[in-house]
């Protein structure tokens, strides 16, 4: 059942290019899907009408429709429209989207979170809207929002296997390659499961650590 | 608490009453005086059916101390808040200075603007920024909205901090200043815009009697120095012996308005006389 250490040492090569990928993918879901979650919150708190309805439009369709149709409609949907993604870029636009639909609402929440007063003071000292979002409530609200930031992002990093439904060379393809490449599929897997946890669980300790020191604004 | 600020007020110098009324005696002949620096014209507000303020008429001439006493919900925080616009009015208007907004038509992004920068307020529950030192707290609007640079915001800012006597916690995050040192941190913060008024809502309620008392000494020491400030406030004493002039409301209403010791010691109205009645039994 358990790969041998000379497999191991010969699949490892795939399988960490494999990773490199699928970290890849996470990051730069990240990048582009948080400063997008921020601008779809903003949106949905927006009082222009307008503006509301479009971001939750695009927020509702990002969270009601799972991660794996998302990749699909814009892989292999798309093109029916004339326009063809590669798999990478098609997984980071899924991804991305996904993930912006979810921080929207883990930043809405946590700029709701914070107590008027703020926004009050911030107005009365005579700040116009964007100062007051950007010096008063959004540090606040961003540091309210990490430690469930930082938690969604292991999804991410996890949601990134299912990129291998569009033929994108991540880690869970790599390890089908060498299961449909040796019939060792069980171990190939569970190396691959080994290595996303090795990532998964150091990250999900950050993450602990950050939310007990989330809010001490006194200690630092 | 409220018993023990009546105490504490009682055993308080009497010093500023008749230096208040002196110095506003100078003020008042001075001609640039005879004008109110802010007047309200028929001030109204509702929430749905429920009115808040129904038509209030009011001036204060500049270095006038004004205290609003009164029930809760009778208005007096609204109508604070609808002088610098936190909660627009619905109907009159609103003049302070040069500038004047009818709340019958959208206040233009500017104008609010220049509204806020004459206007300083102080809240009950302070509403510092955690996430800023002390010193960035008072210098913010200075670098946001008066456009100065860092440098001479922060200086300007620790002469306010020695003015309210907490230059040493400029560096401090509000977290670790107690409540009443907040408070001043607000009021030097309120202050950094060289604000035509000063309002405070409430600013000692959130305090236990002994910080309060370091607050209301910066709120005399203010009024010394010829500001105008509205205050709203539970504290007898102060309104008693710190302010000029003495407003009771109820229900929306101005009941009474008049020389601060006239108001306090001699009440003409039924309804004065029974908050004022009540406030003593304490």
């Amino acid at each position: 059942m358990l790969p041998s250490l000379e497999e191991l040492s010969a699949w490892l090569p795939d399988l960490l290019s494999g990773l490199s990928i699928s970290l890849q993918v996470t990051a730069l879901s990240l990048l582009i899907g948080i400063p997008f979650g921020l601008l779809l919150a903003l949106g949905v708190l927006a009082k222009s009408r307008l503006t509301k309805i479009l971001a939750l439009f695009l927020v509702e369709v990002g969270r009601g429709a799972p991660a794996l149709v998302l990749l699909q409609f814009i892989y292999f949907g798309l093109p029916t429209t004339g326009l063809t993604l590669g798999s990478f870029t098609a997984a980071v636009i899924a991804l991305a989207w996904n993930t912006g639909a979810y921080t929207s609402e883990i930043i809405r929440a946590s700029l709701q979170s914070i107590p008027h007063g703020q926004r009050e003071a911030a107005v009365a000292i005579g700040l116009n809207r964007l100062d007051a979002l950007r010096y008063v409530l959004l540090p606040q609200g961003l540091r309210v929002a990490l430690p469930a930031l930082l938690a969604f992002s292991i999804l991410i990093f996890q949601g990134t296997s299912l990129c291998f439904t569009i033929a994108l060379p991540e880690l869970v393809s790599r390890a089908y390659e060498i299961g449909s490449n040796t019939f060792r599929y069980f171990p190939a897997l569970l190396a691959a499961g080994v290595l996303y946890a090795s990532i998964s669980i150091p990250a999900a300790l950050v993450v602990s650590h950050v939310e007990k020191r989330a809010g001490s604004y006194a200690q630092r | 608490m409220d018993g023990a600020v009546l105490h504490l007020g009682s055993g308080k110098p009497r010093m500023s009453r008749d230096n208040a009324s002196a110095a506003n005696g100078v003020a008042s002949a001075d001609e640039r005086a005879r004008k109110p620096l802010i007047k309200l014209d028929k001030l109204s507000k509702h929430y749905g059916n429920h009115t808040v303020l129904d038509g209030v008429d009011l001036e204060v001439m500049p270095g006038e101390v004004l205290a609003i006493i009164g029930p809760s919900g009778s208005g007096k925080s609204t109508l604070l808040r609808c002088i610098n616009y936190l909660e627009p009015p619905d109907g009159g208007h609103v003049t302070i200075g040069d500038i004047s907004l009818n709340a019958a038509a959208p206040a233009g992004r500017s104008e609010l603007s220049t509204l806020r920068r004459s206007v300083g307020m102080v809240f009950q529950s302070f509403n510092l920024f955690p996430h800023m030192t002390v010193l960035r707290n008072v210098s913010l609007a200075q670098e946001r909205v008066l456009g100065r640079s860092r440098r001479s915001a922060d200086e300007r800012s620790m002469q306010l901090l020695s003015r309210v006597g907490l230059a040493d916690k400029a560096q401090q995050f509000p977290g670790r200043c107690s409540g009443g040192q907040q408070q001043r941190i607000a009021i030097a913060r309120a202050l950094a815009l060289d604000p035509d008024v000063m309002l405070f809502d409430e600013p000692t309620s959130a305090l236990d009697p002994e910080l309060g008392l370091e607050v209301l000494a910066v709120m005399r020491e203010l009024a010394e120095t010829g500001m105008t400030m509205i205050v709203v406030t539970h504290e007898m004493s102060f309104a008693e012996n710190v302010s000029d002039t003495v407003m009771i409301m109820a229900d929306g209403k101005i009941i009474e308005k008049g020389p601060s010791a006239d108001v306090m010691r001699n009440p003409q109205e039924e309804r004065t006389k029974r908050f004022l009645r009540a406030v003593h039994d304490r």
